[in-house]
């Protein structure tokens, strides 16, 4: 098919006005692969029939909601077709007596929580770049943040989820109830599959009423190994905070100059609830913080609380102005503190700072690291030894490592997968099933999928 | 498959040097038990039952089946309710009740890793000297098996407020239907790629058999309230739990008991529950003791505005664990009102609750039958249990009709046809009441990744027939009783 051909028939599609093609491709040539056209389907039949197209011409698709994960995984393919979602950005339905909703899939995350936020409810999933980041999107990368401490990740959320599938169809998994067994979940298949398995399209999530009280604590400490055992001191309580964060390095005074300028390592805690019990666990905490040699514990409020909360969820964006990559872990929680000791150790040896945000009940930690002083192209080739060292480490506990982001030239040099586990065939044959022609982001998946 | 004597003596030979002399079953007297699982209108004959001890033995035992051409299914207790352990086709039942150990416990992290045969209660009553819990707690739970548990994603009262099995399971370690040993995910959560643990949970058995569980635990609760809420209508209960969830009230569990229930659980237990209620609310808040009395006050406040007879909030944990005994045993005490009862599974949306249940009493009274009612009212997920004799003629089929109808109303209002059973053999042809011919067409291509040659527990969750009212395993009098000579109970 001609390229003249092809655009006639996705502009039959989506009407000319949601085509790009030539320059306008301009800000979705990504990692160097441009795209041989983008379009933005208004309506589910139309993303299907963009698919279905796609799968006749053996056009891979590109699925693109918010772009805010785009550098996760492996590049996209040269000359596929890159679906936009961001005209399907409706609630289609939120039942507040049920605490359900159903929600298309290109709405940003503030738009949504905006929305549900009118009837007191919301979504207790709280990801990086909300302004942007899609709900298709924070699904197909499964992305989170602090909160899921206490009220897990999207797996535990989502219901029902509606995708076009690989060859245009639209499948449905689960449905608008919150206990459901019936058939297979696929809800859990589709999300974190970065778009190799269809084009998320619709979800419909299990709500919760907003709590009366949301407050926020940034503690200091000295030294990490403390932060590390109060972390664990906290988690072994009764207290029942909804974050748990421990940050490291990343640009100094973001949390509160007076509070941890002085400090190396500080914990970020969240409390919610009614404002009784949120009070107890703030006093709670302050005790055991301090007896455990925390320097400073100051509640935070206002514009210096949202601060917080938006350093340690978009920390691989903002840790530092001159970072150079950033790596996504999972250990044990127990391990977290040891992590952090020996990734300093690695990245200050190769004349590079580390900044390290953990979500450290869970075990989940973003390493980012940036230059120490002026290293010019040497960082290149210090960021790529970091990593390597960061991915044995972090693979001799148990854990895994990905890339998060990094320039082309660090991810030709370093895997942005670990070595996939012997599971991965298993997950090679559902792609296999789903997708024989293998047009759904082909190559950009654990296991070359 | 009919297999020759001389097969069968030569395969048993072959099982048994693989899990011991012990550890086969061929007899058809032994057989029988394991004829159905807890939905007993439901029975298939296996050629062999197998023990194995553990997870090498399951793989071996899985190669000679496949070598054979012979079906496979696992069991754990039998205390499923949709047939998802029979073996509907022949073959080797593989019974996981031999490998009940728990193998690891690390309290730091949470988490625990188990063999699947392990008894749910057995592993909070292992932690909790610790202060922690296995959060899923299903009904069955003195009986079932972890394993069965992922296998049917089960459910029970307290995971209204902190998620079903597959909210808390991180890593399994599973015999794939060719024989081979992968472990999914495990101890550390995100695992790079698909989330083959979240899609295995609640597979029924047709993907593989689980041999170890990594489940995460979770600390006891500071403080629990627990209440009693007596109704004069039905229709005040479920308006009740309708309030409860939109005046933003997060009970750890909220389940309903309606009269006929209620009578027959006094008569068993002496429970305490209010014999002249039309219907009573089990109601239970657990958290921070700060602030307990506040949210307390607010549920007696939401039950009193519907019309609450009486509100009662156990005194101590003796009255407490009384008041769940009620409810968790439930069930068994229908026998003391009725020779059978079919137990339902259904799952609707809160707030349609008022007009569903009208519509149940409507429908088994439309059939001649009685019905009654405990479940999980905070989720919608509804239990009718429809109370029958099936000595009478054709009493059997008009009950599967009723429920039939029943699903029928579910989907009608946006809710599905299991909330935490299973669609197993009972519902495989009410699928396309829910899902259109791509959702199967997908599922089924998903099964065929994991389970090529479809040996792995076949029969299950996909239709077989355009009815919908299931029939082939339906209830079929033994030869014994036939002849008079023995009578079910």
């Amino acid at each position: 098919m001609t390229e003249r051909v092809l655009y006639e028939r996705l502009a039959e599609i989506v009407g000319p006005p949601h085509l790009l093609t030539g320059v306008e491709r301009g800000p979705y040539v990504f990692e160097g692969r441009t795209p041989r056209a983008v379009v933005f389907p208004g309506s589910l039949e139309e993303t299907s029939q963009l698919v279905a197209l796609a799968a006749e011409e053996g056009i891979p698709v590109i699925p693109w909601g918010g772009g805010t994960k785009m550098t996760l995984g492996a590049p996209p393919p040269e000359g596929g077709l890159v679906v936009g979602t961001r005209r399907l950005g409706r609630v289609v339905e939120h039942e507040p007596g049920d605490l359900t909703a159903t929600v298309q899939a290109g709405i940003t995350m503030a738009g949504l929580q905006a929305a549900l936020g009118t009837k007191g409810q919301w979504l207790s999933l709280d990801p990086p770049f909300a302004a942007q980041a899609t709900l298709g999107g924070v699904l197909a990368a499964n992305a989170s943040g602090p909160r899921r401490y206490l009220y897990g990740t999207a797996r535990d959320l989502v219901i029902g989820i509606r995708v076009v599938g690989p060859d245009g169809a639209v499948v449905k998994g689960g449905g608008k109830v919150v206990k459901n067994v019936a058939g297979y979940d696929l809800a859990k298949l589709y999300i974190g599959s970065l778009g190799t398995l269809g084009i998320i399209v619709e979800a419909t999530l299990k709500l919760r009423p907003r709590p009366e009280v949301d407050r926020a604590v940034a503690v200091g400490f000295a030294e990490r190994g403390r932060a590390a055992a109060a972390a664990a001191a906290l988690a072994a309580s009764d207290l029942l905070p909804h974050s748990l964060e421990l940050v490291e390095g990343g640009r100094p005074g973001l949390f509160e100059r007076a509070a941890l300028a002085r400090s190396e390592v500080g914990l970020l805690l969240g409390f919610d609830g009614i404002a009784e019990g949120v009070a107890w666990q703030i006093e709670e905490a302050r005790r055991l913080c301090l007896d455990l040699g925390a320097e400073t514990f100051e509640p935070l409020e206002g514009a210096r609380e949202e601060a917080a909360w938006g350093f340690v969820r978009d920390f691989s964006r903002v840790a530092f102005d001159d970072a150079v990559a950033a790596a996504r872990v999972g250990v044990l929680p127990a391990q977290v503190g040891g992590v952090l000791e020996q990734a300093s150790g690695i990245a200050r040896g190769l004349g590079l700072r580390l900044g390290a945000s953990a979500h450290a009940g869970a075990g989940i930690l973003a390493l980012v690291v940036a230059p120490a002083g002026a290293m010019e192209e040497n960082v290149i080739l210090a960021a790529v030894k970091a990593l390597r060292e960061f991915r044995e480490l972090v693979r001799g506990l148990g854990g895994h490592l990905a890339i998060e982001w990094a320039p082309l030239a660090i991810k030709e040099q370093v895997e942005v997968w670990d070595p996939p586990s012997p599971a991965v065939r298993i997950m090679q044959r559902i792609k296999a099933q789903l997708d024989p022609k293998g047009i759904m982001n082909p190559g950009r998946f654990v296991g070359g999928i | 498959m009919t297999l020759s004597e001389a097969a069968r003596r030569r395969l048993k030979t072959e099982f048994q040097a693989i899990v011991g002399p012990d550890g086969v079953l061929t007899d058809p007297s032994e057989l029988l038990v394991y004829e159905s699982d807890g939905l007993t209108i439901f029975r298939a004959t296996a050629d062999f039952i197998v023990f194995p001890r553990e997870a090498a033995e399951v793989a071996a035992v899985v190669r000679l089946a496949n070598r054979e051409g012979l079906p496979f299914v696992a069991r754990g207790a039998g205390t499923g309710l949709s047939g998802g352990c029979l073996p509907s086709e022949g073959g080797v039942v593989i019974a996981m009740t031999r490998m009940t150990r728990i193998l690891e416990v690390d309290y730091e992290s949470q988490v625990a890793v188990v063999e699947p045969g392990l008894v749910n209660l057995h592993l909070t009553q292992a932690v909790q000297h610790r202060g922690y819990l296995y959060a899923p707690d299903p009904s069955s739970q003195l009986a079932c098996t972890i394993g069965g548990n992922v296998a049917e994603n089960s459910g029970g009262p307290h995971t209204l407020k902190y998620g079903v099995t597959t909210n808390h399971v991180l890593g399994l370690e599973v015999v794939l239907p060719d024989g081979e040993i992968v472990w999914l995910g495990g101890k550390v959560r995100d695992p790079q790629g698909y989330d083959l643990v979240g899609l295995f949970v609640g597979s029924e058995g047709t993907f593989g058999i689980a041999t170890k569980v990594v489940v995460r635990l979770m600390r006891r609760p500071q403080a629990v309230r627990t209440f009693l809420a007596a109704f004069g209508e039905v229709a005040q209960a479920s308006q009740t739990v309708a309030a409860i969830t939109a005046r933003g009230l997060v009970p750890a569990a909220l389940e309903m008991i309606d009269r006929i229930t209620i009578q027959a659980v006094e008569d068993a237990y002496g429970a305490g529950y209010p014999r002249d209620a039309a219907a009573a609310l089990l109601i239970e808040l657990d958290g921070l003791a700060a602030g307990m009395e506040a949210e307390a006050e607010r549920v007696v406040v939401a039950c009193r505005d519907n019309g609450a007879r009486e509100v009662r909030v156990a005194r101590d944990e003796a009255e407490r664990q009384l008041l769940w005994k009620g409810r968790k045993a439930a069930f068994g005490a229908y026998g003391r009102v009725s020779p059978a009862y079919f137990v339902m599974d259904g799952v609707i949306p809160r707030t349609r609750l008022p007009y569903v249940l009208d519509r149940v009493n409507e429908i088994v009274a439309a059939h001649g039958l009685r019905v009654g009612n405990v479940f999980h009212a905070g989720d919608g997920n509804l239990h009718p249990n429809i109370l029958y004799d099936p000595r009478r003629p054709g009493e059997e089929g008009r009950v599967l009709q009723a429920g039939a109808e029943i699903m029928k109303v579910c989907v009608e209002v946006g809710g599905s046809i299991s909330g935490e059973h299973g669609i197993g053999i009972e519902k495989q042809n009410f699928m396309p009441m829910i899902f259109s011919e791509a959702d199967l067409a997908t599922m089924a291509r998903v099964k065929a990744a994991w389970n090529p040659t479809g040996r792995c527990n076949p029969g299950k969750i996909f239709p077989t027939s355009k009815s919908c009212v299931p029939g082939e395993l339906a209830y079929k009098p033994h030869p014994i009783e036939e002849r008079g000579l023995a009578q079910r109970l």
